[in-house]
């Protein structure tokens, strides 16, 4: 009796490993639970569009029919967008949480949402552009600068971009970009009004000129950060103890950014500043699959374009026929559940 | 709250005496009293004519027609773009705003106008640059006088005519510059559309503007041009659920953008170049069957303040309408 009782105390004291076995059948759940999840975001939308149709939009394309058009150039690339740019916000939150050790880390903290938003009044100023698929390269580009000069400032001094300098020089780099793009959307209106459309996130009016112009980016970004899933454990032990494991952690951290960078631009460029998921779902892949970075990395892969995806649909249909922003739905949803995720496990534990 | 504080009357008088070259006909009027029945159903009235008049930038187009110079305005969109005001003189006006929702309040203020001018919005019982949601500097800007207007919805051609009376209330005189050439024209252009638009038999329009994220559809009743074109002949289709908050269109999702198939589209010309940009962005644009024809004729929208505006929008829809097949749907 009392030996049993003493393992299951110890047991529960320490993070749940899970076997391999029972991780792989739960990362295969979890692609099927995708595959359904793209299922309903082809078929529900704003316009009523039966199977029969949406199989002939597949088999035998009709461009001229309206509701395979709806199918075909609205709901796949948006389905795809959401896919690519949500698995892209899951691995940079969990690659920034692993490498800055803080647990409410996001592409927020490293002032890559403030520099894609000024880059993208700054073209609507200067150029005048008004299309989504003109504004992301500059997203992207602002995005890009962002994190390279948070990481320079965050470099200066001997121990280099620790993750304390980080967080203050993403707060610096921030207040300075958003107080510029203020400045500029006080004056233009026209700036203003595309900002609020783009900066409460969106997978609608993306089609497939945004995602093919996004998709290099998003899969190298994708296929750097799946390696990065060992290095992240030695960090997660501690500068200290990496460094003595032969860790290069220096090196290690600049390649994490540069996989950050690649995966926020892109991401933050399709479909807007959805930041939140990103915090979200890697906390919820450590609740099932405990601390090894490998298999967090993995689940929130398939887990987050999941959360994006589900999230849209219930922005179609909840203000039907009109949609609400899938960062609102997010927001909404996410935030009650986040709570309870903090209530029901103690997130410090990176 | 009609009645204008006697300091600043006399304050606005003073003020107006010194070095103000641009009235010379309103003289005769000055000193007697001055009343104007406005959109808002009210009869606003001043002891004195009013001299220093602010207008909005589509009401200043009109007013400047009809011989009366504002002293100040404010635009809801830039000046060199703003179609109603491009090709103005504007010289020795004062630009309050170029952007909707804001007026320079302090500037304003500076300038003790006596009245401001702008057309009234039945729909949100609002004059033109006041609607609520604008920014506290263009609620300062109301406080400083009366805002007077005719009414926008029903037609261009009675808003007009309510401008001319404004102005000739302000005196301005009737038969001075082109007015009655710029009539005359005017009237021939409506002749020649009326007799356009009956030689397509069933022919039927829809008026749009594509957003990133929307195709609005106009409400032709809300819309003082359309509703002259429907009186003049021309069939606009109705859409069926209006926005209940914003009832001069309805909202529809680029999924439903081919709900409404008319023989030809009238496109919103306002923004024209960035309107076609993302409507050709939108894969169900070409789902219009009137896209697909090449059938998109630019729509002025809300803009014409002038009668010289009206008569060459009207021969250039007329070319537009001539050659757009009625049997298309």
């Amino acid at each position: 009796m009392t030996v049993t009782a003493r393992t299951e105390a110890a047991v529960e004291q320490r993070p749940r490993y899970r076997s391999r076995a029972t991780l792989a059948t739960g990362f295969v759940i979890l692609a099927g639970a995708l595959a359904v999840v793209c299922f309903f975001s082809i078929t529900m939308g704003a316009r009523g569009v039966g199977l029969s149709t949406i199989w002939k939009a597949f088999t035998d394309y009709n461009a001229s029919d309206a509701s395979e058009t709806v199918i075909r150039e609205l709901r796949v690339p948006r389905t795809l967008i959401g896919i690519f740019a949500g698995a892209a916000l899951g691995l940079s939150g969990a690659i920034l949480q692993g490498v800055t050790r803080n647990p409410l880390a996001d592409p927020g903290i490293m002032g890559i949402n403030a520099g894609a938003a000024t880059a993208i009044v700054f073209a609507i100023m200067v150029l005048g552009t008004q299309s989504v698929s003109m504004y992301v390269w500059f997203a992207f580009v602002g995005a890009g600068v962002a994190t390279v000069t948070v990481y320079g400032l965050a470099s200066f001094g001997r121990e280099g971009a620790t993750p304390v300098k980080l967080a203050l020089a993403g707060a610096a780099v921030t207040a300075i970009l958003s107080s510029i793009t203020s400045a500029i959307v006080m004056t233009n209106v026209s700036a203003l009004n595309e900002l609020r459309f783009w900066q409460v996130g969106s997978l609608a009016g993306r089609y497939f000129p945004v995602f093919w112009q996004t998709l290099p980016f998003l899969v190298l970004g994708l296929v750097l950060a799946l390696g990065t899933g060992r290095a992240l454990n030695g960090l997660a032990l501690g500068e200290d103890l990496a460094l003595a494991l032969g860790q290069r952690v220096r090196l290690t951290r600049i390649l994490m950014f540069v996989t950050v960078a690649i995966l926020c631009g892109a991401s933050t460029a399709a479909v807007g500043p959805i930041v939140f998921v990103g915090l979200l779902v890697p906390h919820l892949a450590r609740m099932i699959c405990g601390p090894d970075y490998r298999w967090i990395l993995s689940y929130s892969l398939l887990l987050t374009p999941i959360v994006l995806l589900v999230a849209d649909i219930i922005g179609r249909l909840a203000v039907s026929p009109g949609e609400l922003q899938v960062g609102v739905v997010l927001g909404v949803i996410g935030a009650p559940f986040f709570i309870l995720l903090v209530r029901y496990r103690n997130l410090a534990e990176l | 709250m009609k009645l204008l504080l006697l300091s600043s009357v006399a304050a606005a008088l003073v003020l107006a005496g010194c070095g103000s070259s641009s009235d010379s006909a309103s003289e005769a009027s000055a000193g007697e009293g001055w009343s104007y029945e406005s959109g808002d159903g009210k009869t606003y009235t001043a002891d004195s004519t009013p001299k220093r008049i602010i207008a909005q930038g589509e009401a200043a187009a009109a007013l400047i027609s009809f011989g009366i110079k504002p002293v100040a305005i404010y635009s809801n969109d830039p000046i060199e773009t703003n179609k109603s005001l491009k090709d103005l003189d504007l010289s020795g006006i004062k630009i309050l705003s170029e952007t909707y929702g804001q007026i320079d309040a302090e500037t304003a203020a500076g300038l003790k106008p006596d009245l401001i001018v702008s057309s009234y919005w039945p729909l949100e019982k609002a004059y033109g640059g006041f609607e609520s949601g604008v920014d506290d500097s263009a609620k300062k800007v109301q406080k400083l006088a009366d805002v007077v207007g005719p009414a926008e919805g029903d037609s261009v051609e009675t808003k007009l005519e309510g401008y001319e009376e404004l102005a000739i209330s302000l005196g301005a005189d009737p038969a001075g510059g082109t007015i009655a050439a710029d009539k005359a024209t005017f009237q021939t252009a409506v002749e020649r559309f009326k007799a356009t638009v009956a030689s397509k038999e069933g022919l039927t329009s829809l008026a749009v503007s594509p957003s990133e994220d929307l195709l609005y559809v106009a409400v032709p009743s809300e819309a003082s041009e359309l509703s002259d074109f429907e009186r003049w002949g021309l069939d606009i289709m109705d859409p069926d659920s209006p926005d209940p908050d914003f009832a001069y269109w309805e909202n529809l999702s680029w999924e439903n953008a081919d709900k409404y198939q008319p023989d030809f589209l009238l496109m919103d010309d306002r923004d024209a170049a960035n309107s076609q940009k993302i409507a050709d962005g939108q894969p169900t644009w070409q789902n219009i069957k009137a896209v697909k024809a090449g059938a998109v004729v630019p729509w002025p929208a809300y803009w014409i303040h002038t009668y010289k505006d009206y008569a060459a929008q009207l021969d250039e829809l007329s070319d537009s309408i001539e050659s757009i097949d009625p049997n298309l749907t």
